[in-house]
Order: structure tokens, then C-alpha cells, then sequence
């Protein structure tokens, strides 16, 4: 709220004529801005499909801890983290929102203004103390830096960052809207109302309450009840499975009415979403085509040289690390050639018994957003506990993969890291998630639960696992790219760092010499060249949203300033350097640093600073009209590109269809699992036994391996009785063998008790369609 | 509720300060002395030829913060503050003496060398008064006062041992976290450096000696920091000068620095802004304005195109201070350059991952190769000009042909990203080359190539496999203008676009991503896990191949008896 009020009074004092509010001079003075407040102000109108909103998460187990008093380990940062990473995927935010349909944005509008909530001072004060007092009792919250209560708040941590957040930015919860979906309530509905909150908000920041999608998930999966630190791999393994489960469940609810509406549906959705990948959510292998890529293992008997051959799909895959190594190194050890000798021989179907062969697994059809967990928590014998890897393992901002078959379609594929999930802490047993995100136009930007915040794009490298502070990267997000885009962004990046650098230059030459403090270039960075150039689009920015002043009565007074106040600058001591090394904009310089300059160069006269800034304000203009020119051709290209893309993913849609349909014979329970492929080579061996033992010819093995003893049969003898004891849960398994018995236990109940919930909601199914 | 075990203890040192602990380093308190070791066992490097023999890994002590520095106790991960650039150890080797110099090869281009910016009158060097005498920089370093430089630390017997100093020896300065090292490699105390600078808070991340200048009592060095600030220094006599002082011609990381070739006052730095800026040891600093013969934002964005944009050109005829040439690339950063044994080229690799070969005489992009994907990080020369290597975030090493303007192969065999690429000249004919690359996997790889042993992979499924990767869309306004060479797979921008916009013509030529299905791959031919950290140099010289890691670790192989006596291959 804070920050669209301000950004609004900066507006009204700029450019545009009094709103009504009375002028006041003196005022209880606002928050200072946020960096990123300060990057989005002057941007553009709200636009529709909600690339533009940036939004925390609240960590909803905090509300809870405030009234409890008890120790924080109920974070959700694992949910919120994977979520904004999911969101941030276009395709896949695109998908959920128009999957089944699109809500209109009018309705979606008109649910905000009730859903959106702003703070009241009394609720802030009251925050306050409660935050003060789990403040102390939050004191030894692994991976943060410890709260030292005999000191003032330090105002760079991010605790108090977050602290702020809660007080000043609108609150959005959401609300169950299952029934205007015309599906029964699941995580999915409980996602889409979140996405949808977001995307309809009129305010770009805020903080976003993800308690009903929590409530959703916990009621359902009684693994993450519990006051246990939950992994974010686990999570987005099983929140992508139970969308597939949703949706698969919708449409086998209601096909009819659902192909009617493609249509018309399909046209608007496509209208309004052009740059998006992925225009078809009405068919429910939305996620399959986003996420889903197939591995085969290849088998070939050293007798007589016949290659055997077996497809499995993956939804993410986990790779073993090792010390200083790189995500490629990772990638390609995992098909690495395996020998399957002495007690571990193949049985050949052409030789007819058990051979030595050797065996890899290749990828053959390659995802479009390539999730890859890297497995940092590993089971040590001699400690008898998992323990966390600080393994050194590098990851490139673009990505091919090596490890392709023969016969794979476009094996050159070129992905770009567009997400991190960053994992805080010393152990799997606790710990704290963040997010790290490409954001379309925004450069880089990390979510910290509530906080958000602009980052360099180097500091996407802080996370490689041997830097102080136990963060290691834990998921990558690689999506699909071309050459022609890099190139793309790369020119652009280019010529918006050459145009400051003009402006810079010619401030030099008009005998502005920079202060070398401003001028400290730390690094080419991403950020602030982009800003700089989006910032020129400012002075025609509409203003936004006129139902929202209507809630200022609940707004504190350190947020009424909704006066056209000629332009008090906010106090500048606390502002945190922004990551930018660019020489304050002009535009915000002669607000912000009119002190700090006004002290350095008290000889220099007015009159030439007007000079100077009309001059410069003629400059901008100008940069504006190239800069948009510029985007529109960047925007016209990226079309392109995706339309080309677009077409090859159409080819792709066949076989895919046939795929699952081969799978789904056992009928609508025995759906397969998708796992995450978890890729080890002793463990492949593990479960080569079992498949040479169970004298199963020719019937490969299930790839996912488990180290432990309770081994999962291969899936495809699954009897559809059983069909949920998939992949997902092995990869737990795999992370906590510790006292597997009580674990198994706890594993197996969530497990039966989706069963019985899939099965209930069937029979609910059955019955609608009966009625 | 459960109470939580505090997580395990990872850093046995308390990490002392932001800059050392960057690069994961731990650093220590105090000032420590360096360490030679002779490990047992060693780590021989088994190769056709015969063993390579570890002799010794010298240690070079990490410097103690600077008491300005106040130590963080407790880092939070998430600090969203720039970390000050820095860089592991890179030596510089410089053999006074008689050694036998390294094997030329016959050259292409043979003739007159040229000079970098000959034309330019403005450019022509002073008359020499005073014959042979080399100018020496102004300020002594010992008793400097300069807050650049925090001390200076030099051995009781310097003196001594640089008069004592054996025709054959080798001297070596190292750069490690805020400290250069002077060592003498040739002496039994090896360990004891001759002279130690710590600087204040900048590290110094790269350094170059000039060949052409050296002699025994005067050797011209240059090192780029990460405050951008040069240090021009001539160790002899401890005398240095600060160029580009406080970043007032470029103020972004200084990435990698080297004499240009044939000159005794140029050199080149590249900057972490994606800027070459081009230096002269003699004369001052100015702040720097671009020349652009239009100023307006319309020409600023025409240019951005080009792969190479001149700020100031070294025809230019204002050329009273620095920099005398300065040039932008792009935005990111510039990771490494190298020049030609002909001195004709200049080959440069990007954190965009390209990488371009450059005429740097006229001031012209030739050719920009691409990476299979990710940053390059570093480039070099075949020893006859022919070929150029890169290594880069790809885990690959690239072999390129100059004449043939393509890629001949991928090397794979590295399990990280590729820190550094050398040729061993001393087993280079003409018709095979070795060369070795190290990485941050803790490898030294040796390879080993010859123009007709290269075959291209298997090739199966290539109709259908090389869609989207291999060839650019072109832009639907413009469907003609790029035209793809069907031979060589590479596509030149049309002159006529450049030329409706800019004036002038485009000389260069944009190479495609070759896809995997027709690249030859190459194995190595010796690959070793060296040390415990990222190895971040290598050389070759006569009688060994040398390393040095992230840490400080420098370590020396012995070549195999049979293997020293002269050129040539004798497996």
C-alpha cells in the first residue's frame, strides 16, 4: 500500500494535476522505499497477464508461531519458494490461469476488493510486539543471521525487511473458488486461486497469504502436517503430480462441456496471452508437456550385442553430486555406462539368461522446463544420519544436455536457468528456503518468503555451495530458449548500458563529474541498465487503480500521505544502496541526492541544474521512443521464435497423447506416478538385482532406485489396487532412511490416505455423473 | 517440540573477511610464511611420452585482512551487497637469464611485425635520450604512502640474492587474495619471496611482464585489480605508478591484462564491463569522454549491433593522456584475451559466451564464434597461430581453425568449468600439438591433436536433430537479410543493413552453434585430479608443466628424462 501511495504522490507531484487531496507539508514521514519499490516505480500500467506483479509470500506458520510462541520450524518457505518459481515460469502460470477457463478479470476484480487487506495501525503495532517477541523466541532460526536482542533492529536483515513488508504492503488472501471453476476443490483450484489473486491485483507488490493452499495441502497429504522441516524437491514433485491428478480427474469428470468451450476459449486465451508457450491448457497434459521428458534405458548384452530398450517419464530429475563438479559433470554421470556383472547380470531375452551387459540411461525426449534437484542430503553410514553436501557444484546460466539419445528430437536443445531454490541451513532436518528468479522484465529478483527483492544477476552465483553461510542452490529451473533470444536479451542488455553510458557521458562533459562513490561499477549487471531504460517509459503511466484510495480509511497515518505533496523526498539515510552502480537516474537524483549533492558542489549554481535537467529530460524523451521501438521488435521476434516453437511442440503433442494412453489402461486409478528420476549408479544396481531375481524377461526395471530395503516393486506390475506407492514418495525414501521404520510409517499413511482420498473423490465423480 | 542440532561446523577458520571469503577461501588471522612441500608418492602424470614426476607444491600464504577490514562473524547468505571480484593464483614466470626460449614455429603472415597504432603520428614514441636506459616509474613502492598499498615486505637479502642470481633462473610473481609475490624459483629457498606487497583491500587479478623490455636489471610489469586501479611496476628498482587511478578512465574490475606485443609502452586491459581499453605506462590519466563523431542516442543504439563499438580509436589524434585506444565489446564481462604469435590477432572470450577473433590493427571484429553454451573463460594460441582453444562453463575446451573460420572439436573430458588453456610448445610439431587445460574440477588434462585424426561422430539421425539450435530464425521483417553459407554454416550479417544505418560496412561474420551430431569429439589423453581446490593456472616450461590453485597451491611436474632433450617427439 505504502509503496503505491508514494509511487502515486510522486506521480501527482511530476506530471499530473491534483487529485483533491489537501497539500500537506509535514507528515509522519512514510517507510523509505524498498529497492524494489524503487525499480518498479514509473513503470507502466498493470498489465493483464501478471508478469508485472511481484509478490511475497507470507510464511503463514510465522502467524501461527506468534500466538503459539513456539520454535519456528513450521516454515512453509518450502511451498512459498517452489510457488513463486512455478508462477514465474510463464507457460505453466499461463496454463494454470486458463485452465479450465480463463476468469474474466472484471470478476476477478471484484472479488479483490474484498479479499485484498490492508494494515491498520493498531494490527501493525500489534505485529509488532508479537514479531518482537518471536523475534527472541526465532533467535536461533538456522541459516539467518541470529536476532540480537540487545541491539536495535538492524534495518539490512531480513527479518526486519519482512517484518516491514507485513506492515506496509496490501495483504491479498485468497479465497476458495473452486466452484466457479466448475471443479471440486484440490490443490490445483487452491493454486489457481492463488495465481489468480495475484494476476488480478491492482497493486504490483504486495504480500500474498497462502494459508488455504496450505490448508488444502495439509488436509490432504499428512506428511506435511507435521511440525517437520519439509523438502521444497518433495513438494514440487508431489504438487506437480496432484495437478496432473486434478486436472486429469476434472476432465474425466466432464469431458463434454469442456471440448465445447475450447473454441471460444481457445481464441480469447490466445489473444490475450500471445508470448505465452503454451496456449492448449484445455487438454490436460498441460503439465506433461511442460514438465515431462522421457529417459531410456539402454541395455546391451555383451553376448550377443542386442540393445534392449525401455522409456520411462520424468517430471524433474535428481542428480548425485559431487566435490567441485558442474550441473553439466551431474547431468552426464547420471548416464554414464554401467557394467552389469557378477551378481548383478542382466537377463537377456534374446540369449536367454542371466549375461553381463552394460546399461545407460539416455534422455529422449527433452522437457521443456527442465527441473533439476540436486541431491544435497545424502545418507552417511558412519553418522547414521542424512547430512547436507556443501559440495561445490557449478551451474551455467544456459544448458544443453549431453546426455541424449541417438534418436532424440532437437538433442541441442538450449535451456536457460531461469529459477534457483536456495536451501539455508546446515542439515535436511531444518533450514530455510529462498528463491531465486528470472523475472520476464525485471532482471533477477530473490523471494524471501515475504520479502522481495531486486538482485544483481551475478548474485545468482552466491549459491554454488562453497561460499560462508551454509546457502547452496537445492532445485534449478531451466527453461527452454533459443539462441536468437539470448542474442536478443544480450543486445538489449547491451545498447541499455550504452545509452546511460551516453547519458553519463555527456553529464561528464557538461562538467557534471560523477562522485566517485556513485560511480563504483561492481559489475555489468543486468539490473540496473534494465531499469534504467524502463524508467524512461515512466511519464506516461496511467494512473492506476481509482478503487483503491476508497480503503485509505484503514490505512495508518504513516501512509495517508495521499496528498499531491510537491514532492517530499523520503528521508534518504536508510535507503539500503540499491543494487544498482549506475549514477542516481536523473529523474530520482534530483529528489534523492539533492542533499548529498547539494553538500558536494554547494558553488554550483541552479540555474545551470535547470539547464541541465531540461536538457536531459529532452534526452530521455528520446531514449524512450527508441526504447520502446526497440522492445516492440524484441517483442515481435520473441513471438516469432515462440510461433516456431509453438509448432514443434504441436509435433510433440501425438506421441505424447499415445503415451498415455498406453499407460492409463489400467484405468482411471492406476494412473502412473511420475517420479523424479533419482540417478545413481550403485543404486541402479540395488535394483537390477531385483529385476534379474524377479525373472521378469525383458521387463525393465523401475528406475527411480531405493537405497533402503523395503523396496517399491516395478510399477508396471502395479496392481491398480496400490497405484500411489510411486516414485514421489521413493525420493523420500530416499532422504530419510533414518529409522525407517517410524518414517515408513509416517510415509505409508499419507500414502494410503491419498489413496482413500483419490478413491473417495472417484466415488464422488461417479456419483456427479450419476446425478 | 524438538530441539535442533546446530548445524555442523564447516569452516575451520573463522571466515575473516568479505573479500577472501568471495571465493569460498578461508583466511587466516596472521601473517604466515609459505610452504614447500614434497609430497610422497607425488602425483605422477602418466602420459605416452613417460611420467611426469610432482617435484614440489609450493604453498603461498594467504594474507591476513587488513586491520581496516572489520571481520563478519556471522555472513548472512542472503546479503544482497556486490562481493568485491578476486581471483586464484596466477603465476608470471620471467627467465632472465640464458635459458633456451621456447620453439618458434613458422609463422603465415611472415614479414614485418606490425605495431599497434604505427599510423598515428600522435602515437610515435619520444626520442630515447639516454640510449639503452629503460624509464623506470616514479614512485618508490617501499616508502610509498599511497593508501593503495597497505606494505610492503621485502627479504633481508634481496640484494644479495639478485646479485647471486643464477644465469638460468626463474623468477615468479604470484597474486594471492590482497598480496603480489616476487619468488625465485631458481633459488634453494624457493618459498621466501623476494619481495611481498599487500595492498589495502584490492587483489590484484591479473598481471603481464613485458618481454621486450626485460632485462637483468629491469622488468616492467602491469597488474589490473579489482578496483580497476593498474599498478605499473618494476620490481628492481621497487619502483611502480598508479595507471587509471581510482577508476577514472574505466572503473570496473580490471579481468585480464597484457603488453601489446612489440610495444614498450602499450598494453591492454580488459574490463569487467565488457570494455578494452588500450594504456600507455607514460602518460596521465584523463577522464575518459567517448569520441563519437554524432553524439545522439540513435547512433549510441545503431552501435550496440556492433560487435565492437570504438570509444576511442588509437587514430585518434587526441592523444595526450590515457586511454590511448578504448573499445566495448558488450555488457558482460570480458573474461580473457590472447594475441596471435603473429601479433595480427586478437582473440577474445565473454562471459556471453562468445568468442571473437579481432584485426586489433584496424580496429575490426572478424569473426564471433559461440560456446555449445555458457560463458567462456579463457582462450590461446596454437604455437603457429593456426588454431585457437578456449575453455568455458560448458566443461568443454573448443579447438578453432583461424584459416578454415570454424570449429574442428569439442574436447570432453573436464567434470567442471575450464579455468585455463595452454600449449606445451615444446611438444608441438607441425602437424600435432599438445596442449593441457585445468579446471575447477581440480583437473589437469593433456591433450593431444592432429589435423588428419579427426573424425566427425556418427551420423545418424541429422535431418531431423538440428532444428531449432542450429539455425537463426531470421527476422520476419527482413527474411533476406542474413543468408546462411551453406559450407561453412555460418552467416554474415548483410553489409547493406549496416550500411543503411551506420555507413559502413560490416566485416563480421557470425558463426551458428554447431549442433553435438557434427562436431568431432576429442578424449584426453591424461586426466588427474591434482590438488583439493579449483586449479586456475597452468604453463609450460622446458623441464615442466607448473599449476597453481584457488588456495595458492603452486606445483611443479618434472618432464620425463627422455623427453627433455631438445624438440620433438621421442614416444
Amino acid at each position: 500500500m505504502g509503496s503505491f501511495l508514494r509511487s502515486f504522490r510522486r506521480d501527482v507531484g511530476s506530471s499530473t494535476p491534483s487529485v483533491g487531496a489537501t497539500p500537506a507539508k509535514k507528515e509522519p514521514q512514510p517507510p523509505p522505499m524498498t529497492p524494489l519499490e524503487k525499480m518498479l516505480q514509473d513503470m507502466g500500467s498493470v498489465r493483464e497477464d501478471g508478469s508485472d506483479k511481484f509478490f511475497g509470500m507470507e510464511n503463514v506458520s510465522w502467524s501461527i508461531l506468534r500466538l503459539s510462541l513456539v520454535a519456528n520450524d513450521r516454515s512453509n518457505s518450502y511451498c512459498n519458494s517452489i510457488l513463486q518459481c512455478l508462477y514465474y515460469s510463464v507457460p505453466f502460470r499461463e496454463a494454470v490461469i486458463n485452465y479450465p477457463t480463463r476468469t474474466p478479470i472484471e470478476s476477478l476484480e471484484a472479488a479483490m476488493t474484498k479479499n485484498l487487506r490492508f494494515q491498520n495501525v493498531a494490527a501493525n503495532l500489534e505485529a509488532e510486539a508479537q514479531a518482537e517477541k518471536q523475534r527472541i523466541a526465532n533467535a536461533q532460526r538456522p541459516g539467518a543471521p541470529p536476532a540480537q536482542p540487545q541491539k536495535p533492529e538492524d534495518k539490512d536483515s531480513p527479518e526486519y525487511k519482512k517484518k516491514m513488508a507485513l506492515q506496509t504492503l496490501p495483504l491479498l488472501e485468497t479465497k476458495n473458488n473452486a466452484v466457479s471453476y466448475g471443479m471440486s476443490e484440490s490443490l490445483f483450484t487452491s493454486l489457481k486461486d492463488l495465481f489468480e489473486s495475484v494476476v488480478a491485483s491492482q497493486s504490483r507488490i504486495g504480500i500474498i497469504r497462502p494459508q488455504h493452499f496450505l490448508d488444502v495441502l495439509r488436509r490432504e497429504h499428512e506428511m506435511f502436517r507435521s511440525a517437520m522441516h519439509q523438502d521444497a524437491h518433495e513438494f514440487l514433485n508431489l504438487l506437480l503430480n496432484e495437478v496432473v491428478a486434478n486436472v486429469e480427474a476434472e476432465a474425466i469428470k466432464q469431458p463434454v462441456p469442456e471440448r465445447s468451450i475450447l473454441p471460444a476459449e481457445h481464441a480469447e486465451s490466445s489473444e490475450q496471452s500471445v508470448s505465452s508457450g503454451s496456449k492448449t491448457p484445455n487438454t490436460t497434459r498441460w503439465v506433461h508437456e511442460l514438465f515431462e521428458g522421457t529417459l531410456t534405458s539402454e541395455t546391451q548384452c555383451l553376448t550377443c550385442e542386442k540393445v534392449s530398450q525401455r522409456d520411462e517419464v520424468f517430471l524433474d530429475l535428481s542428480v548425485d553430486l559431487e566435490q567441485h563438479s558442474s550441473v553439466t559433470s551431474c547431468l552426464r554421470k547420471f548416464s554414464a555406462e554401467e557394467m552389469l556383472c557378477d551378481r548383478n547380470k542382466f537377463h537377456c531375452d534374446n540369449c536367454g539368461g542371466l549375461q553381463e551387459a552394460e546399461k545407460r540411461m539416455k534422455i529422449k525426449r527433452l522437457p521443456r522446463i527442465l527441473a533439476l534437484h540436486l541431491k544435497r542430503f545424502k545418507y552417511t553410514e558412519d553418522l547414521q544420519r542424512l547430512q547436507k553436501l556443501f559440495h561445490r557444484v557449478v551451474y551455467p546460466y544456459h544448458l544443453r544436455l549431453f546426455n541424449t539419445t541417438d534418436d532424440a528430437e532437437d538433442p541441442d536443445r538450449l535451456y536457460e536457468l531461469y529459477a534457483v531454490v536456495v536451501h539455508i541451513g546446515g542439515g535436511p532436518y531444518h533450514g530455510h528456503y529462498v528463491a531465486i528468479i528470472k523475472t520476464q522484465d525485471r532482471g533477477w529478483l530473490l523471494f524471501d518468503d515475504e520479502m522481495v527483492e531486486p538482485v544483481d544477476k551475478n548474485y545468482v552465483r552466491n549459491f554454488f555451495g562453497d561460499k560462508p553461510g551454509l546457502a547452496c542452490a537445492y532445485v534449478l529451473f531451466y527453461q527452454e530458449t533459443t539462441m536468437e533470444a539470448v542474442m536478443k536479451e544480450q543486445e538489449l542488455e547491451n545498447m541499455n548500458s550504452n545509452i546511460a553510458d551516453f547519458n553519463e557521458a555527456s553529464m561528464k562533459q557538461n562538467g557534471f563529474p560523477q562522485s566517485p562513490g556513485l560511480a563504483h561499477v561492481h559489475s555489468a549487471s543486468q539490473i540496473p541498465t534494465h531499469e534504467e531504460a524502463l524508467r524512461n517509459t515512466g511519464l506516461n503511466r496511467a494512473p492506476t487503480a481509482p478503487q483503491l484510495p476508497t480503503h485509505t480509511e484503514d490505512t495508518g497515518p504513516e501512509n495517508v500521505p495521499l496528498s499531491p505533496a510537491v514532492a517530499v523526498p523520503p528521508p534518504v539515510p536508510p535507503i539500503p544502496e540499491a543494487v544498482s552502480s549506475r549514477p542516481l537516474s536523473p529523474k530520482k537524483s534530483d529528489v534523492q541526492s539533492k542533499k548529498e549533492r547539494a553538500k558536494e558542489e554547494k558553488e554550483r549554481k541552479a540555474a545551470e541544474k535547470e539547464i541541465e535537467k531540461v536538457r536531459r529530460k529532452e534526452q530521455e524523451a528520446r531514449v524512450k521512443e527508441n526504447q520502446r521501438r526497440e522492445e516492440a521488435e524484441l517483442k515481435a521476434a520473441l513471438e516469432a521464435s515462440k510461433a516456431s516453437k509453438a509448432d514443434e511442440d504441436r509435433r510433440h503433442v501425438p506421441d505424447t497423447g499415445k503415451d498415455s494412453d498406453s499407460k492409463k489402461s489400467g484405468g482411471g486409478l492406476s494412473r502412473l506416478k511420475l517420479g523424479s528420476k533419482s540417478i545413481s549408479q550403485r543404486l541402479g544396481k540395488d535394483k537390477d538385482v531385483r529385476a534379474t531375481s524377479s525373472g521378469l524377461p525383458a521387463v525393465p526395471s523401475p528406475e527411480p532406485s531405493t537405497p533402503t530395503p523395503n523396496s517399491v516393486p516395478p510399477e508396471h506390475t502395479q496392481p491398480p489396487s496400490s497405484p500411489h506407492k510411486g516414485s514421489p514418495k521413493e525420493s523420500h525414501i530416499i532422504h530419510k532412511p533414518l529409522g525407517h521404520d517410524d518414517e515408513h510409517d509416517a510415509l505409508k499413511s499419507p500414502k494410503g490416505d491419498r489413496g482413500k482420498w483419490r478413491s473417495f473423490s472417484l466415488r464422488k465423480k461417479s456419483f456427479s455423473i450419476l446425478s | 517440540m524438538f530441539v535442533l542440532p546446530p548445524p555442523p561446523p564447516r569452516y575451520t577458520v573463522p571466515v575473516a573477511y568479505a573479500a577472501g571469503a568471495s571465493n569460498g577461501m578461508a583466511v587466516p588471522v596472521v601473517e604466515t610464511n609459505n610452504v614447500i612441500s614434497h609430497p610422497e608418492g607425488g602425483c605422477p602424470l602418466q602420459v605416452g611420452e613417460g611420467t611426469y614426476h610432482l617435484r614440489d607444491n609450493l604453498h603461498l600464504a594467504t594474507p591476513p585482512p587488513h586491520p581496516s577490514e572489520a571481520p563478519i562473524v556471522n555472513p548472512n547468505p542472503l546479503a544482497t551487497g556486490p562481493t568485491p571480484p578476486t581471483s586464484g593464483v596466477k603465476l608470471l614466470l620471467v627467465s632472465i637469464g640464458n635459458r633456451s626460449k621456447t620453439p618458434t614455429f613458422p609463422l603465415s603472415g611472415a614479414g614485418t611485425i606490425p605495431v599497434f597504432g604505427e599510423g598515428n603520428p600522435a602515437l610515435a614514441p619520444p626520442v630515447v635520450k639516454e640510449g639503452l636506459k629503460r624509464r623506470k616509474p616514479k614512485n618508490n613502492i617501499i616508502k610509498s604512502s599511497s593508501s593503495f598499498i597497505s606494505r610492503v615486505i621485502t627479504h633481508e637479502a634481496a640484494t644479495k640474492r639478485l646479485n647471486d642470481q643464477n644465469p638460468d633462473g626463474l623468477f615468479a610473481f604470484a597474486n594471492i587474495n590482497r598480496a603480489y609475490q616476487w619468488l625465485d624459483l631458481g633459488s634453494k629457498q624457493k618459498e621466501e619471496s623476494l619481495t611481498k606487497i599487500l595492498f589495502t583491500k584490492a587483489h590484484i587479478i591479473s598481471h603481464d611482464l613485458n618481454q621486450l623490455t626485460k632485462s637483468s636489471s629491469h622488468i616492467d610489469i602491469v597488474m589490473g585489480s579489482s578496483a580497476g586501479d593498474i599498478i605499473w611496476y618494476e620490481p628492481i628498482s621497487q619502483k611502480y605508478a598508479r595507471i587509471n587511478k581510482n577508476g577514472v578512465v574505466n572503473n570496473s574490475p580490471v579481468t585480464h591484462i597484457k603488453w601489446l606485443p612489440g610495444s614498450e609502452n602499450l598494453f591492454m586491459a580488459a574490463h569487467a564491463n565488457g570494455q578494452l581499453v588500450v594504456y600507455d605506462k607514460e602518460k596521465e590519466d584523463a577522464l575518459f569522454i567517448p569520441e563519437l563523431s554524432s553524439p545522439s542516442v540513435d547512433t549510441v543504439k545503431t552501435w550496440s549491433r556492433q560487435p565492437l563499438q570504438v570509444l576511442k580509436s588509437v587514430n585518434s589524434r587526441n592523444q595526450k593522456t590515457n586511454p590511448v585506444a578504448l573499445w566495448k565489446l558488450a555488457n558482460q564481462k570480458i573474461s580473457q584475451f590472447s594475441f596471435s604469435p603473429d601479433h595480427r590477432h586478437l582473440a577474445i572470450v565473454l562471459e556471453d559466451g562468445s568468442l571473437r577473433v579481432m584485426d586489433y590493427l584496424k580496429e575490426e571484429v572478424l569473426d564471433i564464434f559461440r560456446s555449445y553454451y555458457g560463458g567462456l573463460i579463457c582462450v590461446c594460441w596454437s604455437p603457429d597461430g593456426k588454431y585457437i582453444v578456449t575453455g568455458g562453463q560448458d566443461d568443454l575446451v573448443t579447438i578453432w581453425s583461424l584459416p578454415e573460420r570454424k570449429i574442428v572439436a569439442r574436447c570432453q573430458g573436464h567434470n567442471s568449468w575450464v579455468s585455463a588453456v595452454a600449449f606445451d610448445p615444446w611438444r608441438c610439431d607441425e602437424r600435432t600439438y599438445r596442449f593441457g587445460s585445468v579446471g575447477d574440477d581440480c583437473r589437469l588434462l593433456l591433450w593431444d591433436f592432429s589435423v588428419g585424426m579427426l573424425h566427425r561422430p556418427r551420423m545418424h539421425h541429422q535431418s531431423s536433430a538440428r532444428q531449432r539450435t542450429s539455425m537463426i530464425i531470421s527476422n520476419p521483417q527482413h527474411p533476406s537479410r542474413h543468408r546462411a553459407d551453406s559450407s561453412g554454416n555460418r552467416m554474415r550479417s548483410d553489409s547493406q543493413e549496416t550500411a543503411d544505418t551506420y555507413g559502413s560496412y560490416d566485416p563480421t561474420v557470425r558463426h551458428l552453434v554447431e549442433p553435438r551430431s557434427r562436431t568431432a569429439l576429442l578424449p584426453p589423453i591424461m586426466s588427474k585430479i591434482v590438488g583439493d581446490d579449483p586449479i586456475c593456472w597452468l604453463g609450460f616450461q622446458e623441464d615442466s608443466i607448473m599449476t597453481s590453485s584457488l588456495e595458492g597451491h603452486i606445483r611443479t611436474w618434472d618432464r620425463p628424462r627422455e623427453g627433455i632433450n631438445g624438440p620433438g617427439r621421442t614416444s
